[in-house]
């Protein structure tokens, strides 16, 4: 129980660690303050509590399907989100109260959906007196590890150089916002909405999503070992987009010189 | 859109049975005690199925596949509905997140 409590606890904490601090380091590169994480924090928890609460009663909505389209609905919105903010972040300082707007309202979406599959979880076994103590112990544990791990992405890409840290944390969210389109997809497709087709390729052999490995680069990157070709083209069709918006987005080319040639 | 509500109330009750008719074949899975029953299923290779899991528990599952791609959460005393496949022959395990000792189970393509 406690160890399962600590790896169900984290693998939800991880998703949104890492995206709370990428747009962290993001608003410390850029000088913007970061007073607006605290508004994201709220919201999401309270996000999560109402999402909880009324969990059974969506999940029967559009014949037993609501699941799949209140947590794809919330994918995309964070991926349409994070592509406004990558647009935004190039218009500075005068569109300041929409990019806090942008960045608090993805974090309180993903608190919403990660944090309400916890409290789920929870709610179900800390009634039970034999259990709660182990389930609040790994929760605790498996909070604290997922914290920890975003504190180390924020301090590490806020210790290199600059330049290489918005190139690493722009890649980064750029898988980011692949992954919600791709685990967006895989809902709809879970809920027939969309057809599968066969699995494009399979690397469980390589590496299975059960490792230790395979889930922290789910949780991080979106890592799926044998995904469908629409999750593929969603997948990469959303790193593109983001990726492309912000070479296409620089304001003006700064000087360069080019060290190789 | 005035009888917005009431226009999808309709909707959903002509819809359910109908759908339920002619979509592709049901499969019943159940959950107890933390346990899949049945816990091995077999299914038509490359066609779809619609698995309906019941949780006869108080407490939540979450439905886990890696090798079906798959990931629903069926709160405790509650119905969910997953579609599955087309499938490759083959077989393919799945368990209950939130007790993983305990629920088990596969889905068998032949």
């Amino acid at each position: 129980m406690l160890l399962s409590s600590v790896i169900i606890v984290l693998r939800e904490i991880l998703e949104a660690s890492l995206i709370i601090s990428l747009l962290l380091v993001f608003s410390r590169l850029e000088g913007l303050k970061i007073h607006w994480i605290f508004a994201a924090l709220v919201l999401g928890i309270t996000g999560a509590i109402a999402y909880a609460i009324n969990f059974a009663r969506i999940s029967e909505w559009f014949e037993y399907t609501g699941q799949e389209i209140t947590n794809a609905g919330i994918q995309t919105a964070i991926f349409l989100l994070l592509t406004a903010f990558v647009v935004l972040i190039r218009r500075r300082p005068g569109v300041n109260a929409l990019l806090f707007l942008a960045m608090s309202s993805v974090v309180a979406l993903s608190l919403t959906h990660e944090g309400s599959e916890i409290l789920i979880y929870m709610s179900g076994l800390v009634g039970n007196p034999e259990l709660a103590m182990a389930l609040l112990l790994g929760a605790a544990l498996g909070t604290g590890i997922g914290i920890s791990i975003g504190a180390l992405f924020y301090f590490g890409l806020l210790a290199i150089p600059r330049k290489g840290s918005l190139v690493i944390s722009t890649l980064l969210l750029a898988l980011f916002g692949g992954n919600m389109l791709s685990q967006a997809t895989v809902l709809l497709i879970q809920a027939d909405y969309l057809s599968s087709g066969q699995p494009l390729w399979d690397t469980s052999a390589l590496l299975s999503e059960g490792s230790l490995v395979g889930e922290l680069l789910y949780a991080l990157i979106g890592y799926e070992a044998s995904p469908y070709p629409l999750q593929v083209a969603a997948y990469s069709g959303g790193l593109v987009l983001l990726l492309g918006l912000t070479l296409v987005g620089r304001r003006t080319p700064e000087p360069f010189t080019n060290p190789g040639n | 859109m005035k009888y917005i509500v009431p226009r999808l109330i309709l909707l959903l009750l002509f819809a359910v049975p109908l759908s339920a008719r002619s979509g592709p074949p049901v499969i019943t899975l159940e959950i107890r005690d933390h346990l899949f029953f049945p816990d091995t299923i077999e299914i038509p290779a490359n066609q779809k199925v619609k698995l309906l899991v019941i949780n006869r528990d108080d407490t939540a599952e979450e439905f886990e596949s890696f090798e079906l791609n798959r990931e629903k959460i069926i709160p405790g005393g509650a119905k969910a509905i997953i579609f599955i496949g087309p499938l490759a022959p083959g077989e393919y395990p799945f368990f209950g997140e939130f007790f993983p000792k305990t629920a088990q189970g596969k889905v068998i393509a032949r």
